[in-house]
């Protein structure tokens, strides 16, 4: 403690105290008209860093969020392709049962035919479905279409897989491969996928010999129903990849709500606290000046006469 | 009555340790001002940070993921890497210019004709005439104060030593300068210095230093720019950066070069995804922690010279409570001394009421 006080001590220390009373208040007032208690990092090093981090999941997140409804959009798209080439092989089967067990004459099997080409062909027209300019049941060869139309029945996508980023280190195969349910027709010696089992129905159709109408109801039918059990396997794998989706899609909104709460605990002002704080702090800058303004002023010169 | 001399009260002890003082305040508001320069370089948190960047630049990955036959994703794509290493390099050379600055203010106040020979010249002078005027039986108060100011200065400088001569000249070593920087009449000047000389000139040259602050952050800045080129570049079969630092760091390729696979059909995405999946990874955590270091520096360093300038300014309080004027005190004095004055006046008046009495008033004895 000094013994004495001399005046320019008390103009120095009053001076000191003004300053950083003035500097407590305009922090609090830039917490205040910023809305943020981490204006840069030496306010809060290691809150600092957390905000980075956090921004940057929750960031990544809204990404990841837009991805996954890409996903759903392109597998929604997939499955209805499937849905409809479902609906047709299912009126080829009422066909294939009437053409076998009715006393249907060789000008009506022909017209069934030609419905069933017609019916083929629709097959590869769902197959080619695209999705924003992209078609779904290629690999990645999505600039090809998968089936071209007419004879030939070979398959021109590749085998490759295409995926969506759902979270981070999380991604789920969004693509069919459709040459597993089609395959590659006749050209592949008779592979007795789809395309293959179509033709040779239309073929029988035509044929009008005995064994042609036998294997309309025996070979024909059982390779179809197996070709509809490939389908249905696909679709619902398409089925469980679009409710996976959907999950990931709404655990990320719940990640983001949380997220984006303690992002703002960490950062942002807690505005009641920090005006009742803002509301001392200039109380006690006034009293300072009110003070300084009085003390200073007074010396023993003033009572002398 | 004669006035016999005017003594200079003055406590060389408070003197000594408010140089002390004042030069650890000025190395820490040195180092507080620069690190301060260097955190607003790195504009964080904000959206225009480079942390911001980095995230909008694994999104833009993310979305050619989603399409990767899309030219507007591939144009995005080289528009965030374009963003990104534009902000790289300025940070860069913000830091840069930072630290050629410090070299600069360093030379400016160390160098011919700067602040350290000015004082040091001035002190000499006076070492001089206070010798002379010592010997003349003289006081020279006013210029001993006014070397007792160039002291002070000097000490914000770098830490000073004063050692006052049998004739009293004062004999000062200057930061860790092998030579006295004044001895006697005679200055030393130019010394080198190094970061350990104390003061302003020890932090600038301690922040600039291959140890310093400023340099680390340099250097933890290079490594994050290699750390996310060699990453991303990992994931393709064409470097998508070039350069391994943060000044140098480009996009090498363009939209058309961009590729969401390597090799196979255009419509596939795994390098896409792969990079989009470096969000959160090595580079980002580095340039997390950077920010962090960068801001305890820089709260470190304020701490230091909030500290200091309480200790200087309870220092400095002493000082002025030994050598300052109270004008109350001087006014007591005065009243006191005029008093007295008073009171001899009216003992003077008194004698002569008496003298008048006995020679006016007695008989005329003889006459």
């Amino acid at each position: 403690m000094t013994d004495r006080i001399t005046n320019s001590m008390a103009t120095a220390s009053l001076l000191n105290n003004l300053n950083s009373s003035l500097g407590a208040l305009q922090r609090t007032s830039d917490e205040l008209s910023s809305g943020k208690t981490i204006l840069e990092p030496s306010d809060n090093p290691y809150g600092a860093s957390q905000v980075i981090d956090l921004n940057s999941q929750l960031e990544g997140l809204s990404s990841y969020a837009t991805s996954t409804q890409d996903g759903i959009s392109w597998e929604n798209t997939a499955s209805s392709a499937m849905s409809s080439i479902n609906e047709v092989v299912a009126r080829v089967r009422e066909l294939v049962v009437s053409a076998a067990n009715g006393t249907n004459n060789q000008s009506d099997l022909n017209t069934i035919a030609l419905e069933v080409e017609q019916l083929t062909e629709s097959v590869k027209q769902d197959a080619n479905t695209q999705y924003a300019g992209q078609y779904v049941f290629s690999g990645t060869s999505t600039t090809t279409a998968p089936y071209q139309a007419g004879a030939d029945d070979e398959y021109q996508g590749n085998h490759e897989t295409i995926s969506r980023a759902i979270g981070s280190g999380a991604s789920m195969t969004i693509s069919t491969d459709i040459s597993t349910l089609l395959g590659n027709g006749e050209a592949a010696g008779g592979d007795g996928k789809l395309l293959d089992t179509l033709r040779t129905i239309a073929k029988d159709l035509q044929g009008g010999t005995p064994a042609d109408r036998e294997a309309l109801g025996s070979t024909d039918l059982t390779n179809l129903d197996a070709n509809i059990e490939t389908l249905r396997g696909l679709q619902a794998t398409a089925g469980s990849t679009i409710d996976q989706l959907q999950s990931a899609l709404s655990r990320n909104e719940d990640l983001q709500t949380a997220i984006a709460e303690s992002l703002s605990n960490t950062e942002d002002t807690n505005v009641a606290a920090t005006s009742v704080t803002y509301a001392n702090e200039q109380a006690a800058y006034e009293a300072a000046l009110r003070a300084g303004a009085t003390i200073i002023q007074e010396s023993l010169l003033n009572f002398l006469q | 009555m004669s006035v016999g001399d005017i003594t200079r009260v003055r406590n060389t002890y408070l003197d000594a340790q408010y140089r002390t003082q004042n030069s650890a305040l000025s190395n820490a508001s040195t180092q507080s001002e620069e690190l301060s320069q260097a955190q607003t370089a790195f504009n964080e948190p904000s959206s225009s940070g480079i942390a911001n960047q980095l995230s909008a630049f694994w999104s833009a990955w993310n979305s050619l993921a989603d399409s990767p036959t899309s030219e507007a994703a591939k144009q995005a794509v080289v528009a965030a890497g374009e963003q990104l290493t534009t902000t790289f390099n300025q940070l860069s050379a913000q830091l840069s210019t930072i630290s050629s600055q410090a070299g600069e203010q360093y030379n400016s106040l160390a160098g011919a004709g700067g602040e350290v020979e000015s004082y040091a010249t001035q002190i000499a002078q006076l070492n001089g005439q206070i010798k002379l005027a010592e010997e003349a039986g003289q006081q020279p108060n006013d210029m001993l104060d006014r070397r007792d100011l160039l002291l002070d200065k000097l000490s914000g400088l770098a830490n000073i030593t004063v050692t006052e001569q049998p004739d009293h000249t004062d004999t000062v070593s200057f930061g860790d300068a092998a030579q006295p920087l004044v001895e006697s009449t005679k200055v030393n000047w130019p010394q080198a210095l190094t970061e350990t000389a104390g003061g302003q000139l020890g932090a600038l040259l301690g922040l600039t230093g291959p140890k310093g602050a400023l340099t680390a952050l340099q250097t933890s800045l290079d490594g994050v720019a290699e750390t996310l080129a060699s990453t991303v570049n990992a994931q393709l079969s064409t470097p998508f950066f070039s350069g391994k630092t943060a000044a140098t760091l480009a996009v090498a390729v363009n939209a058309g070069e961009v590729s969401a696979s390597t090799g196979g059909a255009a419509g596939g995405n795994k390098a896409a995804l792969a990079i989009a999946a470096l969000r959160g990874g090595s580079a980002e955590q580095d340039y997390a922690s950077l920010v962090g270091q960068v801001g305890s520096d820089v709260r470190t360093a304020k701490d230091d010279q909030a500290n200091l300038q309480t200790t200087v300014t309870a220092i400095n309080d002493q000082r002025q409570s030994v050598s300052g004027v109270s004008l109350d005190e001087e006014m007591t004095n005065l009243i006191t001394f005029q008093r007295g004055y008073q009171a001899s006046a009216r003992t003077l008046t008194a004698m002569d009421d008496m003298l008048e009495t006995l020679i006016e008033h007695t008989g005329t004895v003889g006459l």
